[in-house]
């Protein structure tokens, strides 16, 4: 008997085959809680589900012939389109521009790299609870100032046609950090042989802004605008916490429109599951296409 | 050389001007948080006020189930760290360093499984939960995320870089695989496990949908979850809420006060990934 013990330890010490035991625990964990769900979204989707399990049924595709009829799912996408559009370029850019003001290490750029990141490591919870008091019509401080300088009542995240750009400004001042840090190391990764030489040559700073750092940090930039592209497109927490959706419907992303369908009454999950299906084959198709985009791109800049 | 000087006075205003965008609204809250309610919600708005309480920080346990809030949320959040740390550890040792058949297929998996958004389904995650009794639960809270594909993909990125026959040596020693794992390779990758768990630890605790969907009772709600959820766009006690907000984002504001390096480490190794 302990032989046999024996040769099952002998067997699984051998490298080739602990390896398997190795990364048993987390391919288990990624197949039953990220796989499994994720095929699951494909088939639920077919299906009429509700989250008492009552009256399930067969649907085919009846969810996604109602979704080309959702007016306010075909609105949700065009508030997460608009957001992402407002955000993904202001923040690599103020990303970008940052990084290159602050990338000499000197005290003050190394204070400065310290303060941007602080909001980093807040929840959009709490960012969401400060900027909603701040910029509140009745009692925010800086609404106050703005109505002094002039600015009709100010009154953002309550306003039908500031609300998105203020939550897409308030995920900017969240989020930039990220960007500019991440951009940070890659220009620091440049070789300074090439500002010397083209210092050498008469470029001015401009010029070796445009013909030397964006071309060698390329890959880190494409790399933000993707990561930055696919996330505005999830949009969820700072909205839920500032409008809620509000006014009127005006800032629902799709994210919010999926957990509203499937977790608010009749918490239609088998529709939600739906949307959810066609939500992410719009992701993936414009981050495709967006990848192929920056790859040309750079095939050209090189 | 005048220009020169025209444009490093400008960048210097610029960045004071953004220090002062980034830092204000952190001011406000903090000196908020000690404000009487009624000048918290005065008209005409003002930053200072003439007296300062503690009653809020006092308060915010009545009002809020704040103390629950934190306590799930140290729960969660570092029982995530602790079980993902050695299990995508495990896995990216293995990764990184073993040949074994079926390797690059397995590591793929786990590449596609990164790309994945949580928000895609999140639904059908939501229903399997409930199947199995895990809502509501630490366990439901922390069972999805004991693996990560970046996290695994982190400390593989780390193994790679260590000596080839450092494992050879230690075999003929008579160590077993654990032992080479657990007594060789982890006291070298320190700084790589760091890294990954203070960027764990701040991806959730500052989660809100994963957590609003997997509780549904108030007092097993996080920080974030519950702030949101009982505040969100109606603030019924400013300056509990002030002082709440505090206690939620302080926590992690002292841990990147101390390890900086570590922050932004986890912020570039994350955005190494191709």
């Amino acid at each position: 008997m302990s032989d046999k013990i024996k040769a099952i330890v002998r067997f699984w010490n051998k490298p080739q085959h602990a390896a398997y035991l190795f990364i048993l625990p987390a391919i288990l964990v990624l197949s039953i809680f990220t796989v499994i769900p994720l095929i699951g979204t494909f088939i639920i989707g077919f299906f009429n589900i509700n989250i008492f399990f009552t009256n399930t049924s067969f649907a085919g595709v009846a969810n996604f012939m109602r979704l080309i009829q959702d007016s306010r799912a075909i609105n949700a996408l065009g508030n997460t389109l608009y957001f992402t559009l407002l955000q993904t370029p202001v923040q690599v850019g103020v990303g970008l521009v940052v990084s290159v003001l602050i990338s000499k290490s000197t005290i003050f750029n190394k204070f400065c790299r310290a303060v941007f990141f602080i909001p980093v490591v807040c929840s959009l919870t709490a960012i969401g609870i400060i900027w909603s008091v701040l910029l509140d019509g009745n009692i925010g401080i800086i609404s106050y100032y703005l109505l002094r300088l002039g600015v009709q009542s100010p009154t953002f995240f309550r306003d039908p046609a500031l609300a998105m750009p203020t939550v897409a400004v308030m995920t900017v001042w969240a989020n930039f950090g990220v960007t500019m840090t991440i951009l940070l190391a890659a220009i620091q990764g440049v070789s300074l042989s090439l500002y010397e030489a083209a210092e050498m040559d008469g470029a001015s700073k401009m010029r070796q802004f445009f013909h030397i750092t964006i071309p060698q940090i390329f890959p880190a930039l494409g790399y933000c605008l993707l990561t930055n592209f696919i996330g505005s497109m999830q949009v969820f927490d700072q909205v839920y916490v500032t409008t809620g959706g509000g006014p009127n419907f005006k800032t629902e992303t799709i994210v919010q429109y999926i957990y509203s369908r499937g977790f608010t009454s009749p918490f239609e999950l088998g529709y939600a599951s739906a949307i959810s299906a066609v939500f992410f084959a719009i992701i993936a198709f414009l981050s495709l296409l967006l990848n192929v985009y920056m790859s040309r791109k750079e095939a050209g800049l090189s | 050389m005048k220009t020169s000087m025209i444009r490093e006075v400008l960048s210097k205003i610029f960045l004071i001007f953004l220090l002062l965008i980034i830092i204000f609204p952190f001011f406000w809250l903090l000196v908020s948080s000690f404000k009487n309610e009624k000048d918290i919600i005065t008209y005409p708005p003002a930053i200072l006020a003439l007296t300062y309480t503690f009653d809020n920080y006092v308060k915010v346990r009545t009002t809020i189930p704040l103390m629950a809030y934190l306590k799930n949320t140290v729960i969660f959040a570092g029982g995530v760290v602790l079980t993902s740390s050695l299990i995508n550890s495990l896995a990216a040792y293995a990764f990184a360093r073993i040949k074994f058949k079926g390797r690059n297929i397995f590591f793929f998996f786990v590449l596609l499984t990164m790309m994945m958004p949580f928000q895609i389904f999140m639904i059908p995650l939501f229903m399997q939960m409930n199947k199995l009794n895990l809502l509501d639960t630490y366990a439901g809270l922390i069972l999805p995320r004991m693996a990560s594909a970046s996290g695994i993909f982190l400390m593989r990125s780390f193994f790679v870089t260590l000596p080839k026959d450092l494992e050879e040596s230690a075999r003929i020693d008579g160590l077993n695989e654990l032992q080479i794992f657990s007594k060789i390779m982890l006291p070298l990758c320190k700084p790589a496990i760091l890294t990954m768990s203070i960027l764990t630890l701040m991806t959730n605790w500052k989660d809100l949908l994963y957590p609003l969907l997997l509780t549904n009772s108030t007092n097993m709600r996080t920080l974030a979850a519950g702030l949101a959820l009982l505040v969100g766009q109606n603030i019924f006690a400013y300056g509990p809420v002030m002082a709440g907000t505090i206690i939620s984002i302080l926590p992690l504001i002292i841990l990147y006060a101390f390890m900086q390096k570590y922050f932004v480490q986890g912020a570039i190794m994350s955005g190494l990934k191709e």
